[in-house]
């Protein structure tokens, strides 16, 4: 990132530098959390709640920060919010915190969060480490909401746990898809929304690590 | 990034300023926020045990459910010999406190299981337990009991509500399991739960009778009045659900105590 | 040689700047099915050699056939018997109306249970022909190469997987699953790792397993259950299974499965042709063959009293579900399976050891070939690359 505007680092993230798609992070707790719409979004605003505010922290007083001790000082910020945040979910949403268990306190361990502080925040302003901690977390819920929609409506027939495909079990007609009721479906999902999104956005693709020589032929006969 | 921000001085300064500020926030979240989340804590387990019971609507209030509750009582039960005991008897100063998952591992007040006599998977049972009974005057209507035992991943859960003959289903319902999503996990399914209400759980020589028939129950056969339909490709989750409520209805279990509840004496509190 | 010369005459349409440029895909797929392609590679080494990719994958096709057609009676026998057993009509149904139209219901007669099984087998090698076939080409025409004879053979062993009761729209999503996230993704045929034929019956599996496993789904009756050898072992061990069938049974094929995997004796055939031809690798056959039969008869030696599957031996291991299949078809898949010859031994044990395992421990799979071969297939680069790598190191060690 050349030069950092306010709009680009809030903007950016979402589609052109993706935490999960582009950079593949983030993925292990996308896996477990996406099985309803309800609670990626929980999930989602968790994270953009810890990597805004600790990116924020961070920024405040990167000046003062010894370099020696400076993974140490953005986990105790990071933690610290973490541990907020799961205390409130308990407090005002418990059936949501139930299901999410461990997945919240592992916020901690998410790369993204650690990954703003440490490449972005440390360099940067505070007001616009906020925004790219907000940028780089709404870029997870992004992928994290997409994920959950189509686990949650063809894996169980349902959207925010309304009934959308009556279910042949309840007397309708739509067969649940019991794969993506299971966590290894949302590797296939983010696979596949790589997939869309590189074909939209070319420059994302990789280079090959290799080529394949050319395949030349010419007549045989 | 000027030198003087490694001095060890400089160090030390910077990480006790942000411990302390940081242990200020995440004390204070605790604190404040801890009645709301045990509120939140018995709520949740008052729910489950009056949505076994058969006793709320779909999307109950908050008020709802601490009056509903209000009409159970919940007592403690020695096993062995189903009769009620004092709170004090587990080491507890009151019944609210009584935590019957911390009673199960604490050797004191539980035994360990052989294989043999373990069928439900659960390696120590408790001396006491908790049941939660509604009266009707003087006679018991509803008893409600904790069951738990081992499916194919993970221990299942649940409360299960008899009326007041210690025989016939109210609800059953587990509240926390690990089951696979859409096969063992339909257990928390209420078409398969509907089966339940009005199942007999012994038969006629006082066992255990409750059985989860492959392939759907036969309505013509006798057991039909015990048996509920074995769920849809889950075999070994299904055969812990049956062993599960063999067990606790068991001599083991509570029979001792439902014994008493279907002659009328454990009414008589 | 009217073909070719008409062949010849249409193809400048399909060239590029032709008319039907973009369905060049299309066209060099039916030139090649008649005619050897006349084009050689120029660059690099390679052997002239009378057989190329599309012969050999029509090879396998046909080797198929002795298994495909013994499973099409068998569905049409146990549906048939069942139905003379109890005094039953067939369900009522587009296919009992086909069946009526050719055929009887009487058990004893080979065409009337070929009919039957036939019914059912063929719309599920439509579908899946048709769906697969549809990616295929699509896949063919985007990237402008040509379309892939591979997947006759992925076609046709994803439709013997699958049990006859399976609906069809399961069978067009499992082998778009297959074909797409088994295969394409990764570039087509040559640079998959898994086999694609058993990504999509695995995706079937762990999706609608109430579909594709348990008792009901084996015999082409409505409200019919009948246990696999497998499940019956599982519950029972080696007493259930002898009550209702003889190992003799199984291995020629009268069983409850899937439409292919039922005869060992139909499948051996076919597998014998392809092992005589050197297409299928004999070193994964015998690997795959020798990882189960050691590992069975550990268990055997071992025993369990809770676990009745510990007592299995070895020979009924290899006629039970689709054990023999699964080693002469699945595992020897030229792309996923591993390279080198001793790769290829590490990669059957494996196979084998793994099936085993998970038939007899694993308490929620009954089966388990079709995740062994799909654990088996991501090792198998990583055992060519140890074996590569021993090599290099042997051969430094000469310097």
């Amino acid at each position: 990132m050349s030069e950092a505007t306010p709009k680009k680092v809030l903007l950016e993230p979402i589609f052109s530098n993706n935490p999960i798609a582009l950079q593949i992070l983030g993925i292990c707790s996308a896996l477990a959390v996406t099985t309803s719409l309800q609670l990626s979004i929980v999930m989602g605003l968790a994270v953009v709640f810890v990597t805004a505010f600790s990116s924020f922290s961070v920024a405040l007083i990167r000046s003062h920060i010894p370099s020696s001790i400076r993974i140490i000082v953005q986990m105790t910020i990071i933690a610290s919010l973490v541990i907020v945040v799961d205390q409130v979910l308990k407090a005002y949403a418990y059936e949501v915190s139930k299901q999410l268990s461990v997945f919240v306190g592992l916020i901690i361990t998410n790369c993204i969060v650690m990954g703003r502080a440490e490449a972005f925040a440390m360099q940067n302003g505070p007001v616009l480490s906020f925004l790219d901690g907000v940028g780089n977390g709404a870029g997870y819920a992004t992928i994290l909401v997409l994920v959950a929609f189509v686990r949650e409506l063809f894996g169980a027939g349902k959207l925010f746990g309304v009934e959308v495909l009556p279910a042949v079990a309840n007397g309708g007609w739509y067969q649940p898809n019991g794969l993506l009721l299971l966590p290894p479906s949302a590797f296939f999902i983010i696979g596949l929304i790589i997939w869309a999104l590189r074909s939209w956005k070319k420059e994302q693709v990789e280079e090959a690590e290799y080529k394949m020589s050319a395949h030349k032929v010419k007549e045989a006969f | 990034m000027s030198k003087s921000n490694d001095s060890i001085q400089k160090i030390i300064t910077v990480a006790l300023a942000l411990c302390i500020v940081c242990s200020v926030i995440v004390s204070a979240a605790a604190v404040l926020l801890k009645p709301v989340q045990v509120q939140n804590r018995t709520l949740n387990l008052k729910e489950n045990i009056l949505r076994a019971a058969g006793m709320l609507s779909t999307s109950p209030t908050k008020q709802e459910i601490e009056e509903k509750f209000a009409t159970i009582t919940p007592k403690l039960v020695d096993l062995d010999t189903g009769m009620y005991v004092e709170p004090s008897a587990a080491g507890y100063s009151s019944i609210e406190a009584f935590d019957q998952q911390r009673v199960s591992q604490n050797p004191d007040y539980s035994k360990s299981l052989s294989s043999g006599e373990d069928i439900a998977g659960i390696k120590r049972r408790e001396k006491y337990a908790k049941v939660y009974i509604v009266k009707d005057g003087a006679d018991i209507s509803r008893v409600i009991i904790p069951v738990r035992g081992y499916g194919l991943w993970s221990t299942l859960y649940g409360f299960l509500a008899l009326k007041g003959d210690g025989d016939t289903v109210v609800g059953l319902g587990f509240y926390q399991h690990g089951e696979t999503p859409g096969l063992g996990g339909e257990v928390d399914n209420p078409n398969w739960k509907g089966q339940w209400p009005g199942k007999e759980v012994y038969d006629e020589q006082g066992d255990p009778a409750v059985k989860l028939a492959k392939g759907g129950v036969n309505p013509s056969s006798p057991d039909a009045k015990y048996s509920v339909d074995a769920l849809a490709g889950a075999t070994l989750t299904s055969r812990g659900v049956e062993n599960l409520m063999k067990y606790w209805l068991g001599e083991e279990g509570f029979k001792n105590y439902l014994d008493r509840v279907r002659s009328g004496e454990a009414g008589n509190v | 040689m009217g073909l070719r010369a008409f062949l010849d005459k249409i193809e400048p349409n399909f060239e590029k700047g032709g008319k039907y440029e973009k369905w060049y895909a299309l066209y060099e797929a039916v030139d090649t099915i008649f005619y050897t392609p006349g084009k050689v590679t120029s660059a690099n080494t390679h052997v002239r050699d009378g057989v190329d990719l599309k012969r050999i994958m029509i090879t396998v096709w046909f080797c198929v056939f002795p298994a495909m057609f013994f499973g099409m009676y068998n569905v049409g026998l146990q549906a048939n018997t069942f139905l003379l057993e109890n005094g039953l009509a067939m369900d009522a149904g587009w296919r009992s109306a086909i069946i009526a139209a050719f055929a009887g219901n009487d058990p004893g007669s080979i065409w009337d249970n070929f009919i039957y099984g036939a019914a059912y087998f063929l719309p599920i090698y439509f579908v899946t022909f048709v769906v697969g076939g549809f990616w295929e080409v699509l896949f063919a025409t985007i990237r402008r190469h040509e379309v892939n004879e591979g997947f006759f053979v992925t076609s046709i062993l994803f439709a013997l997987i699958c049990p006859p009761t399976i609906p069809l729209w399961q069978v067009a999503l499992g082998i778009s699953f297959g074909v797409v996230i088994g295969k394409e993704v990764f570039g087509g045929t040559g640079k998959n790792f898994l086999n694609p034929a058993l990504t999509g019956r695995a995706f079937l599996y762990f999706a609608y397993p109430a579909q594709i496993s348990g008792d009901a789904v084996w015999t082409a009756v409505d409200g019919f259950s009948g246990a696999t050898p497998l499940s019956v072992a599982a519950a029972g061990g080696m007493e259930a299974i002898n009550e209702s069938l003889t190992w003799m049974d199984m291995f020629l094929g009268f069983q409850q499965g899937s439409v292919g995997e039922t005869s060992a004796l139909a499948i051996l055939i076919g597998g014998a042709a392809l092992l005589i031809m050197k297409i299928a690798s004999w070193r994964i056959v015998a690997g795959v063959f020798l990882g189960m039969a050691a590992t069975a008869t550990l268990f055997n030696l071992v025993g369990s009293d809770t676990n009745p599957m510990f007592s299995v031996p070895a020979h009924y291991h290899f006629v039970m579900g689709g054990f023999a299949f699964g080693m002469m078809f699945m595992a020897t898949d030229p792309v996923s399976a591993s390279m080198t010859d001793a790769g290829k031994w590490a990669f059957g044990a494996l196979v084998g050891v793994m099936t085993v395992l998970i038939r007899v421990v694993n308490p929620a799979f009954p089966e388990g070939i079709m995740l062994a071969i799909l654990f088996a297939n991501l090792f198998a680069p990583f055992i060519d690359h140890i074996v590569v790598q021993a090599n290099v190191k042997r051969r430094l060690a000469r310097v």
